[in-house]
């Protein structure tokens, strides 16, 4: 499940009014997600949940949902 | 070094000479490094060699190669070379690109260059296969020689006579709609460039090139492969996919490897510079790096001036930023600038450049600041030439021209597009550009080339696919590349005609447009629909990308434009 607030972030990167994210919605399926606007995103999401993702979490992400799984295990990690 | 050597008979050279020495560190993420010694590498090309041969692979033949990071590829290319066949070097499939896009890129170099084999891995066959089956291709067959590892053959190859002036590889351009074209080297003009390039940077033993380029790219293939076996300087190779989604990752392999000499397209140095969090390389020195060669796309003193201010502290020298303009008419490199100093930034007036002559600027005149490209490299000349082919003197813009010891024998099959280019020993580069003290700068280009992230994109190849939507007016279809000072690269903007009226049907074919160019692996950051008749057409009675370039700019008051959206890299 892709919470709001990821959402969010993802379509005010890429500057899109409206897309709809599943778990398994690839980036090269949005429009505007490319390479570059990637490391945007990443960093926007790092800035956003005050997280850090690690190189090797980044290389091996492979949908949206993971994405959003890799958030919410570092919020986990967190806040335990 | 003997110029009727061949490739391999300079590798078995060096494995002979220095069997234990390291000859490519296959690097990926997270894992342990594959290092290649000299004595297996040869060994082990041997046996591919022997395996290729055994499928039937005879010399002269073109072996495509798509396949991704693999530390068997480097053996595999170097055994299709030591039976004299001729590797090409292909991007492989990505989920970016749409599958028929794909095959018909493959097609189109297939169908001109005369691919006679493919060789991929067992997991992208399937994708491939049927292209071999179709008319006027000329493949013969799908191989997977990386397969059964274990049952590879004695090292022990055929002996085939092969001569320093046959071809030894194919480089082929990108595209989708069969603009491809197959630039052809043989062993004596590589070799030459190997030679001459590495005396251009003062290559020594001591040096360890890194390279995150991909192969199939001429930067990649030349400097960051064929540079470094022919030289005997190790090379570490990462995934270029991986470098793409982590950057970082690059200080970390020039940290622990001590690297030396890298080549990167400008855009790189931007993504370095701005990606590069502070945890990723605490503790990192780089002190080993000697040269960073800023190349393939043009060279921005904004780009250089981020990347120094940001890695300083690490160990980054001024002295160490370095240029090169090259293009593979040519092997690679035609100039590259002094090992040891840095490229010379030249102020020049904008308005009197554009006008043809590179002056300094007045205390009111705008300023751009051109980055030299250094000057030519041995064997290497270069000319500067007006519209009628006189040649300019010094500070007079015109079409840069390079005679080299490693022109390319041609386009494969197409003698009608090599004769457009090659006149007199003399390659008609496209590029324009001026010298000043000797040194070249490079400033534009006569062809509508994109450049992104040192990437040539065609825009024939975009306006064939939008042309092709319904609602755009069939034709009318313009796209270009403008420059976004901040990435330091090009982007695309597409304009288009339309009858449509309603701002939701125009939003949803802006929808429409941007998902077709996606399927091409290529990204629209703004689209322009337009009444009919808008574009300017030029006298050929085709829409004109410069003019229409030109009609934008001046057009303040948007007479005739419905709707224009931008896209991408909107947050920070």
């Amino acid at each position: 499940m892709i919470e709001e607030r990821l959402k969010a972030i993802i379509l005010r990167a890429l500057r899109l009014d409206d897309f709809t994210f599943h778990d398994d919605t690839k980036a090269f399926q949005v429009p505007g997600w490319d390479s570059l606007s990637h490391m945007v995103i990443i960093a926007a999401v790092e800035k956003e949940y005050g997280i850090r993702l690690r190189n090797v979490e980044i290389i091996k992400m492979k949908s949206v949902g993971d994405l959003q799984a890799l958030i919410n295990s570092k919020l986990h990690k967190g806040s335990g | 070094m003997n110029r009727n050597k061949t490739l391999w008979s300079l590798w078995r050279q060096n494995a002979e000479t220095f069997p234990d020495r390291e000859a490519i560190v296959h690097w990926s993420v997270g894992e342990e490094p594959i290092r290649w010694k000299w004595f297996d590498l040869i060994n082990k090309a041997r046996s591919f060699g022997r395996r290729l041969y055994e499928n039937g692979i005879r010399q002269g033949e073109v072996c495509a190669l798509i396949i991704r990071h693999n530390p068997d590829f480097y053996p595999l290319y170097m055994g299709i070379v030591a039976i004299g066949a001729i590797p090409a070097v292909l991007a492989y499939p990505n989920p970016r690109l749409h599958p028929d896009k794909f095959k018909a890129g493959l097609r189109g170099m297939s169908v001109h260059s005369g691919l006679d084999w493919i060789l991929t891995e067992s997991e992208l066959a399937p994708q491939i296969r049927s292209l071999a089956c179709e008319e006027g291709t000329t493949v013969r067959a799908i191989l997977t020689p990386l397969e059964n590892l274990e049952r590879l053959e004695e090292p022990d190859i055929p002996e085939v006579a092969v001569s320093a002036d046959q071809v030894c590889l194919l480089q082929h351009s990108s595209g989708t709609t069969g603009l491809q074209k197959a630039v052809a080297l043989s062993h004596r003009t590589v070799i030459a460039h190997l030679e001459n390039l590495a005396a251009a940077i003062k290559l020594e033993s001591s040096d360890k090139i890194v390279s995150w380029l991909p192969l199939y790219h001429d930067m990649g293939l030349i400097s960051s492969f064929h540079v470094p076996l022919g030289s005997n300087v190790p090379l570490v190779q990462m995934d270029p996919f991986e470098w793409v989604l982590a950057p970082s990752t690059l200080w970390e392999v020039i940290h622990e490897e001590r690297g030396a000499v890298l080549w990167m397209p400008n855009f790189a140095f931007n993504i370095l510079a701005d990606r590069t969090r502070e945890e990723d390389i605490e503790g990192f020195r780089f002190d080993s790096v000697r040269m960073l060669i800023n190349c393939s796309e043009p060279v921005r003193k904004e780009s250089i001036d981020r990347f120094l201010t940001r890695f300083a502290a690490y160990g980054i020298r001024p002295e160490s930023m370095a240029a090169s303009y090259a293009m593979a008419e040519v092997t690679f490199a035609a100039t590259q600038t002094v090992p040891g100093k840095p490229p010379t930034i030249l102020a020049v007036d904008r308005n009197v450049l554009a006008g043809g002559y590179a002056v300094p600027p007045n205390s009111d005149s705008p300023v751009r600041h051109c980055v030299s490209s250094g000057i030519p490299i041995p064997g290497c000349d270069l000319q500067i030439i007006d519209e009628q082919g006189n040649v300019l003197g010094e500070d007079r813009v015109g079409e840069i021209q390079i005679a080299s010891e490693s022109m390319f024998t041609g386009y494969r099959n197409r003698p009608d597009l090599t004769a457009e280019v090659l006149q007199k020993d003399w390659y008609a580069s496209g590029d324009f550009g001026f010298v000043h003290d000797g040194e070249y700068y490079v400033i534009g280009r006569k062809k509508d080339l994109i450049i992104v992230a040192g990437k040539n994109l065609y825009p024939e190849d975009i306006e064939d696919a939008v042309s092709g939507i319904a609602g755009v007016l069939a034709g009318r279809v313009i796209a270009f590349g403008y420059e976004d000072i901040d990435l330091g690269t090009e982007r695309v903007a597409l304009v288009a005609e339309t009858a449509l009226t309603d701002r939701s049907e125009l939003e949803k074919l802006i929808r429409e447009i941007v998902e077709t160019v996606m399927a091409l692996d290529i990204t629209l950051s703004k689209v322009i629909l337009v009444v009919p008749r808008w574009l300017v057409k030029s006298s050929a009675g085709k829409p004109s990308r410069s003019a229409t370039q030109a009609r934008i700019a001046g057009n303040a008051d948007n007479t005739g434009i419905l709707l224009i959206q931008t896209f991408g890299n909107g947050g920070d």
